[in-house]
């Protein structure tokens, strides 16, 4: 009974064919393939071309499974099992299994599909990264480069501007003061960019007073403002705290980045700038910055964007010199500091940022007293001895015209790293200011090499003057016996604090 | 007399070894990725002079990530081997070196080429970065799509199994 079911139910999907030993059809039953008595195999499909080596090969059983036949244009996709015998009788098994194998097929195509486009994705991620990384690295080495002629031209000016000029010429020297400063700034403004990319900008919190920081924003900015002919408005709340911890740099560049692109988008009108105490809760401060304009305005299709990276909403009529980053870092640096910022603008009336931001209380009287100190250099008993190992020529100029305006230095100055050892173990040298560009010495190589002098010398201050201040650079700095980094571009002002401090 | 010879396409899936061959045979290309399953056996005359004629036996192996998964018994009476590769992504060419070594060491007589395919999607820039691998590896970079060099592969190969 069950060989009748057997017989009934699968015959269809067999095909039985027998052959002599050059591959000629004996006998078959035709359910798959049509095959015609007396025709050689080998001439129904290429598959069956292999029966020429394989039909010498006696009393073997050759299996191939999932084989695709096409045949009169149509696939049959097939286990072919071969069996040669030594009688010149070999008997050729196909078993249809096309259904079975289209569903596999199916199942594979959807794994292989998924395999290849995550490798093709990875792959693109990959490539975008690598391209992300250079133009970081692009961006942040160019940018350092111009740190040397910028730092020598902004201390080189404050120089000039001590000397005996003439009206026209002042005028000059203002005009390159500012250009300075905005050279400056853009350069700052593309590192932050490149560093908030690379996730390398760190805030650094730090005790200061808050109202002498807006009062000096707002002695500035009056000037700036009033010169383009517009009204500046400035309300502080008295209720403000004096002395609050954050990072003083960053909450000025929020305040003067959203107040400098106020002025680069308004020609007629005022500009606002108000300063609230929210609410002060568990020695917290929050406070609300608010900065109004009466300029353009912001369509709304942009107000999503304006904060994105080099966004700038052209316009004919004004001249907007800057370059699209101020506010994609004012909104990096407020949700640092945890805050939140919202615009709303109207086209033609004006725009109102609002940015909300907390702060730690400080107390006054320590810090006043601290501060105090900071701000009086420090009495030098005698001429100090400093050696300069830089090999920036501009550099060395700016340095020593800046030292030698005080009266109170002796500047060696040498090119080499090689040159240092010597210079120390031969001459007095009270503090070292070292540069970290010095062709084939690193700043942080000549730092452990004097620590690891005798005694007597391996105590000697040492200022790196450095391009480059990323956090991972200040631990190894810190780590190799440096006592303070200087930042290119620097000014006279800050070169001679740190020197006095550290002679001190 | 026509001699007939079996070419085995081995390789990863996906590196367009159905393509190439269909380059070949039919000389034409579909940007589309169907899955090969099993083995699609197809079958070309080249004529390689005016009494010389070869007819080539292609069998297009589905793709694997490992050559020692390849179903022994379609390897039989092989005639020469070619391994392809897609040259945009590396995954395919990592283990170029042991795949080779695999094939050599068990088929020491059987002709091989070494196959990059995909020339139209990369650059000589990114070509160089594999010169390690390429350099000494390679034999032909082709392309399925634009057909260059394909004609050209199976032919000397071709000459080469007489």
């Amino acid at each position: 009974m069950l060989n009748t079911y057997i017989e009934k139910y699968r015959k269809n999907n067999f095909q039985f064919i027998l052959i002599d030993n050059s591959g000629r059809v004996l006998e078959t039953n035709n359910p798959i393939l049509p095959i015609k008595l007396n025709n050689k195999l080998q001439n129904i499909h290429p598959f069956f071309e292999i029966l020429n080596g394989l039909l010498p090969i006696k009393n073997e059983c050759f299996e191939f499974s999932c084989t695709n036949l096409d045949f009169k244009k149509k696939i049959f996709i097939v286990d072919i099992t071969i069996r040669t015998q030594n009688n010149n009788e070999n008997l050729i098994i196909i078993e249809d299994l096309t259904k079975h194998y289209k569903n596999y097929q199916l199942t594979a195509q959807a794994r292989n599909e998924s395999i290849i486009n995550s490798q093709i994705l990875e792959l693109k991620n990959e490539y975008l990264l690598e391209k992300e990384t250079f133009k970081n690295n692009f961006i942040a080495n160019f940018s350092h480069q111009l740190r040397n002629p910028i730092t020598a031209s902004i201390i080189f000016s404050d120089l000039l501007i001590d000397s005996d000029l003439n009206a026209e010429q002042k005028n000059y020297l203002d005009i390159i003061q500012s250009s300075n400063k905005d050279l400056k700034n853009r350069i700052e403004d593309i590192l932050d960019i490149s560093k908030i990319e690379s996730g390398k900008l760190i805030l650094i919190e730090k005790v200061f007073n808050l109202k002498k920081m807006l009062h000096t924003i707002t002695a500035a900015f009056k000037f700036l403002i009033e010169k383009k002919d517009l009204v500046f408005n400035f309300e502080i709340d008295n209720n403000l705290p004096e002395y609050i911890k954050g990072d003083q740099y960053r909450l000025k560049q929020i305040i003067t980045n959203i107040l400098n692109n106020a002025i680069a988008n308004t020609n007629t009108g005022f500009i606002k700038l108000k300063i609230d105490l929210n609410y002060v809760r568990a020695k917290k401060a929050n406070i609300c910055i608010q900065i109004t304009d009466t300029g353009r305005g912001i369509d709304t299709d942009h107000l999503d964007s304006i904060f994105d990276r080099f966004i700038k909403i052209e316009s004919e009529t004004i001249s907007n010199k800057g370059i699209g980053l101020g506010l994609a870092i004012v909104k990096y640096l407020v949700t640092e500091m945890q805050g939140n910022i919202k615009v709303e603008s109207e086209i033609n009336q004006g725009s109102k940022f609002i940015c909300n931001l907390g702060f730690k209380i400080s107390d006054y009287n320590q810090i006043k007293k601290k501060e105090l100190l900071n701000n009086q250099l420090p009495h030098l008993d005698k001429k100090k001895h400093i050696l300069l190992v830089e090999d920036s020529g501009l550099i060395q100029l700016t340095i020593l015209k800046t030292l030698a305006a005080t009266g109170q230095f002796y500047l060696n100055i040498v090119s080499k790293g090689e040159e240092l050892v010597p210079n120390i173990i031969n001459k007095d040298v009270d503090l070292i200011l070292l540069s970290n560009t010095i062709q084939n010495f690193s700043a942080v190589h000549l730092a452990s090499t004097v620590r690891n002098l005798p005694k007597k010398y391996k105590k000697t201050p040492i200022i790196v003057l450095s391009t480059k201040a990323y956090k991972e650079d200040l631990k190894r700095f810190k780590q190799n016996g440096i006592n303070y980094v200087i930042t290119k571009p620097f000014d006279k002002s800050k070169l001679l604090q740190i020197l006095h401090k550290q002679l001190k | 007399m026509i001699v007939s010879k079996k070419i085995v396409l081995i390789g990863h899936f996906g590196v367009g070894k159905t393509s190439l061959i269909r380059r070949f045979v039919e000389d034409t290309f579909s940007e589309g990725y169907k899955v090969t399953i099993g083995v699609h056996i197809s079958k070309k005359t080249v004529i390689i002079s005016e009494d010389q004629l070869i007819s080539l036996i292609i069998w297009d192996l589905e793709g694997q990530d490992d050559i020692k998964k390849t179903r022994p018994t379609y390897l039989l009476g092989t005639n020469a081997f070619i391994y392809a590769f897609d040259l945009s992504r590396p995954v395919t060419f990592e283990n170029l070196k042991s795949e080779i070594h695999f094939l050599k060491k068990n088929y020491p007589n059987t002709p091989l080429k070494v196959v990059g395919n995909k020339m139209d999607l990369v650059n000589k820039e990114y070509l160089k970065q594999y010169n390690s691998i390429f350099n000494c590896l390679v034999d032909y970079f082709v392309s399925a799509k634009t057909g260059s060099r394909v004609e050209s592969l199976f032919y000397k190969l071709a000459i080469e199994l007489i």
